[in-house]
């Protein structure tokens, strides 16, 4: 590893501690929980060491790292042992390596007992940035998995990336921050299938449960489970809006999450493309998809055809995050009966409104509450996962398979 | 009909979803709707599921009692309980206006057929209306004593049973006032209901730490090996509560600690602690093991139930800086009452693992906290090479403490040196907090089994033999205490941990109670 300066020399970064050489990083961290310790005797406070797992924050800058140190807070009392925060500085050619440690405790329903947990930031510029996986090697917490959380849009190829991968037992990213839906999600597959030993999840994915839990409810009585294999249209809207700057407009489009959607159902219900068809005629310029897919015919189906036509349209919607669910609307036909299904999102952001409506007439509508969860809630589920998460690695290999 | 289609058995697309069999739409009628329980655990878990969505749409619940209310006042009740109970607060008005439109109201005597042919009208039409496919759960949740009445009227009305859909009856305790009345409650349900249409509902095996001591015992290798007599010296069961009759005096009367508290929940507990690892996590595989253990109870007969039981009568005393007065003079209760409000036994279990092992179980009201815990305390170690003088008496056995509420967690004690150069040994405890280890918030126990009716999962409920089982061993006390004269319910001090004999209990098997 080449390292010109090993020091905190130059940069400011107050949120995370004191500066320390690297090779004193846990020298200072035991001296921090001593020093946590005899406060705990002065001020009766008592201090929970937890050790269930590493987490590791990999940022493109130091505004992202302050914002994933300030997400923190939230996930204090739910398994962290160890946090490094890894600000990537490519900007700065000179190899450098600088470091901070702090203890970070925060209460636990009360302030009588408070969960700590030790930080450690390092700012890695030049081409020590390509030695990561060595610099961060020795500072992981021992026999603890390690979770690496990724901020921003994959590096695809980059040999640092895959080693950092190879020291995990599981990367998060967030889809929903990519820049470039498709590339990304073609870079995700291509670390799965790289390092298949390496869980990958997706908080989008996270985000996406509760659609797929709604969506499942409307096939869950047996009196309706029939127009599940019946489905032939499948219409998925997200939210869009334009910025402004310098005079220039640009149309935010994220559609990772609606292609999330649509490859859960193509692998759960089993459906291929129909390379019959004209199809695809997406305009992924636009953030717009249409696909033809079809069912295997199946013995004794009540289907009244196999083709599936599935679209996914952009909806200008200001008052939500780009890439938000809007509307799903389905329709089945089985023996002749139509059924349609739906969730929109209307104009309140924290509601949906399911309906069904069939032959014999309409089912009542349902308000459902959707609330849209903060990253740090969703990273929290995710740190609650070891292994694989199968259905959504297949479902983004779907995905991947109809870009 | 239209023929068996490829995809009708399951719904593929609950793969990797919390809840993965289908759950479909039905009507929850409560009989009682009107009643406390209704009001302060029953419409708030209702409520709960519905924000959480896991209720489907379509569900809907039918109140069915004698006030003279209608749909409208019904649901506003509906709403003062779940803004007063619900964990989840303020009420959501967009869910709750949607949810409400689902509930519905009939006034009826419980022994008036027409009322139950009204029901089956309105049952009929929320299946056309509300899309809930003929799929019923009858809820009881009035006083036991129509149990009998209700059950009879919904076989008579031809409800107990359906072409269409699924029919299921929850029947809250006290399941019987003691054997024989517990069997005779269970042939009246079997008349009309078939065993596996009825759940027995012990809110305490809805508990999340009750179901994690499965989990703690069985998908952790360590603990099995020294799970038995071997290893375990005694076992503590605790259930303390500091409040004393609240008003309801008429029922405790009749029932008391034993009845309340020993013969469903404890035995439970008990059952959980005690029982061999199932051969699956199914309803059958675990009530067979929890069944097994009850009847491997030692029976409690003649002069063991004076050695082997304690009860009391709590008396005038101080509980949470309030004067409290004493059990005979609580409303609704006889001044010369003799129903224990404080009971200690020690049983053992009569098989391979456990035998020769005591299980103390001890319950009471007006004790100092409220509390809920089972501790096993572990053998010494068979040769301390430590001296007594250099230890200062300090070495404690070993105690495992699964804590069922209010902190639900598990903690192990174990003796570590104090840092110094003398060889100093004192108890320190390693513990696990429920509520600070998992952010997420823990599902009230009603919430969880009303959810496992709907989905047809009976593990957390009992059984018919289950019920009778623990009756068998409870008759036993039972009979002995009706010979037994009043001077043996011995009075305690409101505010203490029951009557001083029990200390002298535990001391002549050389042990002690613990202070939780």
């Amino acid at each position: 590893m080449t390292n010109d300066k090993a020091t905190t020399q130059g940069i400011q970064i107050p949120w995370a501690g004191k500066p320390v050489r690297l090779e004193e990083v846990e020298t200072q961290l035991v001296r921090l929980w001593r020093m946590s310790a005899n406060n705990m005797r002065t001020a009766q406070n008592l201090n929970v060491r937890t050790s269930v797992l590493n987490l590791v924050i990999c940022t493109p800058d130091i505004q992202t790292a302050q914002w994933a140190n300030a997400q923190l807070r939230d996930l204090s009392n739910t398994h962290l042992a160890r946090v490094t925060i890894i600000i990537f500085d490519s900007n700065d050619p000179t190899s450098s390596v600088s470091s901070w440690a702090t203890l970070r405790c925060f209460p636990v329903i009360s302030d009588v007992m408070r969960h700590c947990f030790e930080q450690i930031t390092l700012h890695i510029t030049g081409k020590a940035i390509s030695a990561t996986e060595q610099i961060l090697r020795p500072l992981l917490k021992p026999d603890l998995p390690v979770y690496l959380w990724w901020l921003g849009d994959l590096p695809s190829g980059r040999q640092g990336f895959h080693d950092l991968v190879r020291l995990s037992n599981r990367v998060i990213v967030d889809s929903d921050r990519f820049f470039s839906s498709e590339e990304d999600i073609h870079s995700v597959v291509e670390l799965m299938d790289a390092l298949p030993n390496c869980a990958i999840s997706d908080l989008n994915w996270g985000r996406l449960t509760a659609w797929r839990e709604l969506i499942a409810q409307f096939f869950d009585s047996s009196e309706l489970r029939p127009y599940l294999e019946g489905l032939d249209n499948i219409e998925i809207e997200y939210a869009t809006n334009s910025i402004s700057q310098d005079g220039v407009t640009e149309t935010l489009l994220n559609p990772t999450n609606a292609l999330l959607l649509v490859g859960w159902m193509k692998r759960t219900l089993g459906w291929t493309i129909d390379t019959s068809h004209p199809y695809p005629l997406s305009d992924s310029a636009n953030g717009i998809y249409h696909w033809q897919l079809e069912r295997l015919p199946q013995a004794g189906s009540l289907a009244d055809g196999d083709s599936i036509k599935i679209t996914i349209t952009p909806r200008v919607h200001a008052d939500m995050a780009p890439g938000t669910l809007c509307l799903i609307n389905a329709s089945s036909h089985i023996q002749g009966k139509k059924g349609m299904f739906s969730i929109s999102r209307k104009d309140d952001p924290e509601h949906v409104v399911t309906s069904v409506i069939l032959p014999e007439g309409p089912r009542p509508v349902r308000t459902v509450n959707m609330t849209i969860y903060k990253e740090s809630r969703l990273l929290h589920d995710e740190l609650e996962i070891l292994g694989h998460d199968q259905l959504f690695e297949e479902a983004v290999h779907q995905v991947e398979g109809l870009l | 009909m239209p023929q068996r289609s490829a995809v009708e058995a399951t719904n593929p697309l609950r793969e990797g979803l919390r809840i993965k069999n289908s759950l479909e739409p039905c009507v929850m009628v409560i009989f009682g709707a009107t009643g406390d329980l209704t009001h302060r655990k029953l419409l708030p878990a209702l409520y709960n599921l519905a924000l959480e969505h896991p209720l489907p749409a379509g569900f809907s619940v039918v109140g069915f009692a004698r006030r003279p209310y209608n749909d409208e006042i019904f649901r506003q009740q509906a709403l003062e309980s779940v803004n007063e109970f619900s964990r989840q607060k303020p009420v959501n008005p967009q869910v709750w206006e949607s949810f409400s439109s689902g509930i519905h109201y009939l006034q009826s005597d419980f022994n008036d057929p027409a009322g139950y042919d009204k029901l089956g009208e309105l049952l009929t039409q929320l299946d056309q209306e509300r899309g809930t496919s003929g799929n019923r759960i009858f809820y009881l949740s009035t006083p036991p004593s129509q149990y009998p009445e209700i059950i009879q009227h919904l076989g008579a009305a031809g409800l107990n049973r359906n072409r269409k859909g699924w029919t299921r009856i929850i029947i809250e305790k006290p399941f019987g006032h003691d054997l024989q009345s517990a069997r005779e409650l269970n042939r009246q349900v079997l008349k009309v209901f078939r065993e596996e249409q009825v759940y027995r509902i012990d809110h305490y095996l809805g508990k999340e730490t009750v179901q994690n001591i499965l989990v703690f015992r069985l998908a952790n290798g360590i603990f099995e090996p020294v799970w038995n007599r071997r290893y375990v010296d005694h076992v503590q069961i605790t259930v303390a509560e500091n409040i004393g009759l609240e008003g309801r005096g008429g029922y405790y009367e009749e029932s008391g600690a034993i009845r309340d508290m020993i013969q469903n929940h404890m035995l439970q507990l008990m059952t959980l602690v005690a029982m061999e690892p199932p051969i699956a996590f199914d309803a059958d595989s675990v009530r067979d093991e929890k069944v097994k253990v009850l009847h491997a109870l030692q029976p409690l007969t003649g002069r063991d139930v004076t050695t082997n039981t304690i009860r009391g009568q709590y008396g005038a005393g101080w509980v949470n800086g309030h004067q409290v007065v004493g059990y005979t003079d609580e409303p609704g209760v006889s001044p010369v009452s003799t129903t224990d409000t404080y009971v200690a036994i020690k049983t053992f279990i009569d098989n391979w693992r456990w035998a020769g092992v005591p299980f103390y179980l001890r319950t009471g009201k007006h004790l100092p906290k409220r509390l809920t815990e089972i501790a096993i305390q572990f053998k010494q170690a068979p040769l301390m090479i430590f001296k007594r003088s250099e230890t200062h008496g300090q070495v404690e056995p070993n105690v495992l403490v699964l804590r069922i509420q209010p902190d639900e967690g598990i903690s192990l004690k174990f003796g570590a040196k104090v840092p110094g150069t003398d060889m100093q040994i004192r108890a320190v405890n390693m513990d696990f907090l429920y509520g600070s280890s998992f952010v997420r918030q823990q599902p009230e126990a009603y919430e969880r089994l009303i959810l496992d009716c709907m989905l047809g999962d009976s593990t957390l409920f009992t059984r018919r033999d289950e019920v009778e089982a623990a009756w068998t061993f409870v008759q036993g006390i039972l009979d002995e205490w009706k010979q037994q004269p009043s001077e043996t319910i011995l009075s305690y001090e409101s505010g203490s941990w029951g009557p001083q004999i029990a200390d002298e209990f535990m001391w002549r098997d050389g042990r002690r109670w613990r202070r939780p």
